[in-house]
């Protein structure tokens, strides 16, 4: 997936006001709380079969942090 | 020689809890996502002297108002909220509701899993030509496990009981079950003080989760996106081996009615076994999550809002503390 389609996902699926950029730290959204943790969870599930641990949840920060999980060869 | 399901009945408690409600505690909490996510808007808690027994009772003596409570032989009672550590609550239970004093009665300890594993012990019990009229009665009140600021629990959580008669009969209405356990999951969601590991602690720290919701290990615990992600990776695989079992297709399946947590997580599932939306019972809008009693509730409104003009197969799928989880298939003639 290109990058730029996954940040457009993402805001969309986090129902999120602000564009994302790889460098928006999630966390700091106001948005931000358990549900948009379970939200992102689910998709990245869906979409890359990768599981999201309660662990990784709470490690993450920016955006570019969630692709690292995911892991960059996903994306182009 | 068959079992089948005859009655259910259920019993919430008058304390209603608003959506509104929580939202005067916790201002910062954004109660419009959580009811369009999680699917809740209200809950109902026991009151400080109410118990899940009191629950239980008024739950039984509703199913009396139409049943026979003599033809009780068996009692089956599951809850996680004992009204002691011994006796048996089931115990208590007999002679509260006068019932007679040549029968079964025992509890277990499951929580969301728990409805499903008492139909199956109901089944055998049953089936086997020990007993002919089995009360599985499921009764937890969760809200006094509560942290007064663990807001994300307290909008989920509600309290209830439900009161089953499962009867013997000529029609073979109840299929086969399946179960799964992984207690190396027993950490994700847990009250540790208290029990025999460790004591109940009035000193105990107060700790953070999630969104800023606090709670101590006196208090209940969850780990949201683990209990999400264990649900995700075996429920469905689990519920398609469910199917197999019974020698079913998604297709053949009237209704899926799986353990009512969150409406976001039953759709996210829904999708996975590639159910359809009309196959697949959501609804936990009034009442929340009542753990183990959240699948007879489900099956009792259901049953209440469709037409008795065929025989339904219905999967019943619990999931949750223990790791524990169970699947049923039911068949359903009659008004419940």
């Amino acid at each position: 997936m290109e990058k730029q389609e996954f940040l457009k996902n993402l805001q969309e699926v986090l129902e999120v006001e602000q564009t994302l950029t790889v460098e928006t730290n999630l966390k700091d959204l106001d948005e931000w709380d358990s549900m948009t943790a379970m939200l992102l969870i689910g998709y990245v599930s869906d979409e890359f079969g990768v599981t999201l641990t309660g662990d990784n949840i709470g490690e993450i920060s920016t955006v570019q942090s969630v692709i690292d999980f995911i892991g960059e060869s996903k994306f182009s | 020689m068959g079992s089948k399901i005859r009655a259910i009945e259920y019993y919430l408690p008058d304390n209603k809890v608003t959506n509104l409600d929580l939202l005067s505690r916790f201002s910062d909490y954004d109660f419009e996502k959580f009811e369009s996510k999680v699917g809740i808007k209200t809950r109902y808690w026991a009151s400080q002297h109410e118990t899940a027994l009191d629950l239980a009772v008024k739950a039984c003596e509703k199913l009396f108002l139409r049943v026979d409570k003599k033809i009780i032989d068996y009692v089956i009672y599951c809850t996680q909220s004992p009204e002691y550590l011994l006796p048996t609550t089931a115990c208590i239970l007999q002679d509260r509701l006068g019932l007679s004093t040549n029968i079964g009665a025992i509890d277990y300890n499951l929580g969301c899993s728990g409805f499903v594993y008492g139909v199956s012990l109901a089944k055998a019990l049953i089936e086997s030509g020990q007993v002919e009229n089995v009360l599985l009665v499921t009764a937890e009140t969760y809200s006094k496990y509560l942290h007064p600021e663990d807001k994300s629990n307290m909008a989920i959580f509600g309290d209830g009981a439900s009161a089953t008669l499962i009867a013997v009969s000529d029609e073979d209405m109840i299929g086969d079950f399946l179960f799964g356990t992984d207690g190396s999951g027993s950490n994700k969601l847990i009250i540790k003080n208290g029990a025999s590991k460790y004591a109940f602690d009035p000193n105990a720290t107060l700790l953070t989760y999630g969104s800023d919701n606090h709670y101590t290990d006196n208090h209940l615990y969850m780990n949201g996106p683990e209990i999400f992600n264990f649900t995700s990776e075996y429920i469905p695989k689990f519920t398609g081996n469910l199917l197999h079992r019974n020698n079913l297709s998604i297709e053949k399946v009237d209704y899926f009615v799986f353990h009512q947590a969150n409406a976001f997580m039953l759709d996210f599932l829904r999708k996975r076994i590639k159910a359809e939306k009309d196959q697949f019972y959501i609804n936990l809008e009034d009442g929340g999550n009542t753990v183990s009693n959240t699948i007879p509730i489900a099956l009792k409104r259901l049953l209440s809002d469709i037409a008795i003009d065929k025989e339904y197969i219905i999967a019943i799928v619990g999931f949750g503390v223990g790791l524990s989880w169970a699947g049923g298939i039911i068949k359903i003639n009659n008004k419940l």
